[in-house]
């Protein structure tokens, strides 16, 4: 990816407070906390107690260590910015910074790779509260010296936090540690290679629910949408996406690279990917499927040129399909290879030739002995079968005549070539009536 | 075999401009409030068709802005308040919400009072009219859905069409109004160069300004829809031009053609409009107040609740049941409350009041549309739409038109 670094999106665990080994729950720590907020603007001062300029900014390094070092900082001296480096710092109090030398070296300021600005990029920005799965934004951070360097350990989401800025002087200064969540509990995503990977944050993320998870990122804007998803491990991005209104995801795709968004769209279930892919214009549609496995692609091109308003454009084409001639056993094995898709609750069994023969249920293979052959299990009821372009409309008396979970979609050879599940058919009805209600036109 | 008919591609885009419209028609059409009738009918009176270029170039001013805010929000999800804060401190985005909930507080009050002196051409007491008026626009936001409350305010919008009905029944010059439309004159006066002032004032009040911003932010809006919804904005702004048009012409036509010329509020100008234009004029003409002060009165505390909650960065949405989102229905609730309040007291004067709310709508108007030129080129929040160098010399020239203006008017007011 070649967006440039930046800071963009933290995430708070709150659940994840009182651990014992955090930092803030250390006296020592909790003494020392200064205020972001309260330190900006105020004096830079030489050993000897001599204002060398005023605090604009502080630059932080975020990488492996959990509390990300101060690295330097950004310091208006005679109506220039200027930067000096962190490991100058001698003292931190909550209004002055004093430096260990009068020799100081004054260079411009340029961002390097992993670094933030914590009073441009972080502070009153918004950041994601996985605990009350929300978008807040940030009241207040705290440094405090931490072995040897000075670091950020704690961030604060109070409104009270945020009011206590308004005043003046020392008063917006003071920390007020009861509502600082330590650093530990928060991830922050600060480039896009996601340098910060601290790992309660991320389980905290993979315990959401993909729902909540598709609300929160539907919450946040481009670039943090993007930081959020890269964030994620695939499969989950992947479910959460499935979770999302096809505009909002059509948006996200928008700011995603083509190569992520089709790592995201091959996970996802094909008839979900394609409904989204459908939507794009031409030129994005061809860059994402050209960054896809070629076999992946070919099945979502073909399922994109299916009409929505019939079978082949709502079925799904993850089927499993086995010869009259396996045994059980090896039907079975198929099974439990492709257990996390939602379609395998059984198997088609096809002829020599490819045609459609049964749908045969998992709990129909557990019962008999393994090493029998599935043609023993071919009999009636016949599962239901349309063709890719049976109308939707036609799709749903099936489906109402037959009372199944599934109907099969069949080419004009009789061969299998997806499932149409009860969920899909819901999505595709669902999706029509929003529509046309709103606009008042009505269908004929 | 049932035949699917697909809705062609035309019915199609109307489909999904219907989907995306609201923010731009509900935003703009609430600046056209009683407080603004008031101001256009003064207009009219005093000026007849000589100043409709003023309201010419504040319709634009409005087209340019809500544009601009509805992009913003689309952009970065945010509200103005948060962005304000994230982009300018903490300070500033306190005293853009401190003046915002003010400003507001008096605006909703004059809207009450709107609501209370129309009820009153029916016969109709305030203590009747207010409550009333409380009661329905809380039962809207606190009960219903988005896409319910939605609705309710395009019903309410529609009302508007009795302007242009008043307007036609008063048999205006339609050549003079052209005239006045494209040809700027400006008599250097202090009466003139206020209702100047007061005409951009209320077209673009920066409550509206805040709330095309959030509304888009909670319709849930994508950069999909942004196309649709520059239209939406563009129509709705043009259609509180055309009504202001309307109102003016209306009061051009019957009070100034008779020299009168001492109008105060909306419903003097519709009483006044009775005996020139007939009784159904009259009534057409308070119904409109009562339609229009009804919009502004849901959309005014909706705005404040937003901003408030964008502020703190807590969840505001109207969808969101009260425990979900408390500061949200509180901040609704108290606007409603206090400004119903103030009106409910007996023998109150609310000059006062409404002179303040003006004033502070002046001033808070300047510092939010320099914000909004400040993020509208921030290449960090708003990506591929960062505005362009013609937009920014666009936003500059209106903002400092404002300033000539809001900077005139302290100049008058501090030198009565």
């Amino acid at each position: 990816m070649k967006r440039p670094p930046v800071a963009s999106i933290n995430t708070v665990a709150k659940r994840l407070v009182g651990r014992s080994d955090l930092l803030i729950s250390r006296k020592s720590v909790r003494d020392s906390l200064v205020s972001l907020a309260g330190l900006i603007g105020r004096p830079v001062v030489d050993p000897d107690g001599r204002e060398i300029g005023r605090l604009v900014d502080v630059v932080v390094r975020h990488g492996e260590e959990t509390y990300p070092p101060v690295t330097g900082l950004i310091v208006k001296v005679a109506n220039r910015k200027s930067f000096i480096n962190g490991a100058r710092i001698s003292q931190l109090t909550p209004s002055s910074i004093t430096l260990s030398s009068t020799k100081i070296n004054l260079e411009p300021f340029s961002r390097r790779p992993g670094e933030s600005l914590l009073d441009a990029d972080v502070l009153d920005h918004q950041i994601v509260d996985v605990d009350g799965l929300r978008v807040v934004r940030t009241s207040d951070l705290y440094l405090a010296p931490f072995n040897k360097e000075v670091r950020v350990v704690g961030v604060d989401i109070s409104f009270v936090s945020f009011l206590r800025r308004l005043f003046p002087g020392s008063l917006s200064r003071r920390p007020t540690p009861d509502h600082v969540i330590d650093w530990a509990s928060v991830a922050s995503l600060m480039d896009s290679h996601g340098v910060v990977r601290t790992s309660g944050t991320r389980s905290a993320l993979s315990q959401l629910r993909p729902a909540d998870l598709a609300d929160l990122i539907e919450d946040l804007a481009g670039r943090e949408q993007g930081a959020l998803i890269e964030m994620l491990d695939p499969d989950l991005a992947a479910d959460a996406l499935e979770e999302m209104e096809d505009d909002e995801l059509e948006g996200l795709l928008r700011g995603l690279s083509a190569e992520r968004s089709a790592e995201l769209l091959s996970r996802m279930e094909p008839d979900e990917s394609a409904e989204v892919l459908r939507d794009l214009d031409d030129e994005h549609r061809e860059s994402i499927l050209n960054a896809m496995e070629s076999a992946t692609a070919k099945q979502l091109r073909q399922l994109v040129s299916f009409d929505e308003e019939v079978a082949g454009g709502i079925m799904t084409t993850h089927i499993l399909v086995v010869k009259s001639t396996v045994t059980v056993a090896d039907a079975l094995q198929l099974l439990v290879e492709n257990r996390e898709r939602e379609s395998s609750d059984g198997v088609l069994v096809v002829d020599s030739k490819g045609k459609l023969l049964d749908h045969i249920q998992t709990v129909e293979l557990i019962a008999v002995d393994p090493q029998s052959l599935v043609s023993e299990l071919i009999a009636k009821p016949f599962p239901t079968a349309v063709t890719i372009d049976t109308p939707i409309e036609e799709v749903v008396e099936e489906f109402s005549n037959n009372r199944g979970s599934s109907i099969i979609v069949i080419d004009e050879k009789n061969k299998p070539i997806g499932r149409i599940l009860a969920d899909d058919l819901v999505d595709a009805l669902s999706k029509n009536r929003g529509r046309f209600s709103q606009s008042g036109v009505t269908r004929s | 075999m049932t035949q699917v008919t697909i809705p062609s591609g035309r019915k199609l885009r109307i489909a999904a401009f219907l989907a995306v419209m609201g923010p731009g028609v509900i935003a703009g059409l609430s600046d056209d409030d009683p407080a603004g009738i008031t101001t256009y009918s003064q207009l009219g009176a005093q000026f007849g068709y000589r100043l409709l270029w003023v309201l010419v170039v504040s319709t634009i001013a409005l087209i340019v802005f809500q544009d601009l805010g509805a992009r913003i929000g689309v952009v970065t999800r945010q509200g103005l308040i948060g962005l304000v804060r994230q982009k300018y401190g903490a300070r500033a985005g306190s005293f853009s919400a401190v003046a915002l909930i003010l400003a507001n507080l008096g605006t909703m009050t004059a809207e009450f009072a709107g609501v209370a002196a129309a009820g009153q051409l029916f016969g109709i007491s305030r203590y009747w009219t207010v409550p009333l008026t409380g009661f329905f626009i809380s039962a809207l936001v606190l009960r219903g859905t988005f896409k319910k409350a939605e609705r309710v305010f395009f019903i309410l919008s529609a009302v508007f069409i009795s302007y242009i009905v008043a307007g036609f029944m008063s048999h205006p010059h339609w050549g003079a109004a052209i005239h006045g439309m494209v040809v700027p004159s400006m008599p250097f006066n202090r009466d003139a160069i206020n209702i100047a002032t007061a005409t951009l004032g209320t077209t673009l009040a920066p409550w509206g300004l805040a709330f095309i911003q959030s509304y888009a932010v909670d319709k849930r809006l994508t950069r999909a829809d942004l196309k649709l919804l520059r239209a939406d904005v563009w129509v709705g702004s043009a259609l509180t031009g055309i009504i202001g048009f309307f109102v003016i012409v209306t009061c051009a036509a019957t009070l100034n053609h008779e020299h009168i010329t001492n109008i105060t509020d909306a419903s003097q100008a519709a009483r006044a409009l009775q005996p020139l234009a007939g009784t159904l004029a009259k009534d057409i003409f308070a119904i409109g107040i009562i339609g229009a002060a009804l919009l502004a009165a849901s959309i005014l505390p909706l705005s404040t609740a937003y901003s408030v909650s964008d502020l703190t960065g807590s969840p505001a949405a109207l969808d969101d049941k009260f425990d979900e989102a408390p500061l949200f229905y509180l901040t609704f609730a108290a606007i409603t409350v206090v400004a119903g309040g103030l009106i409910m007291i007996p023998g109150v004067s609310l000059i006062w009041i409404l002179i303040s709310s003006q004033i502070l709508n002046a001033i808070l108007l300047l510092p939010l549309l320099a914000y909004m030129f400040g993020i509208s080129r921030d290449k960090k929040l708003m990506g591929e739409f960062v505005a362009g160098k013609r937009a920014l010399i666009l936003y500059g020239a209106i903002i400092a038109l404002v300033a000539i203006c809001v900077l005139s008017q302290f100049w008058f007011i501090f030198n009565l």
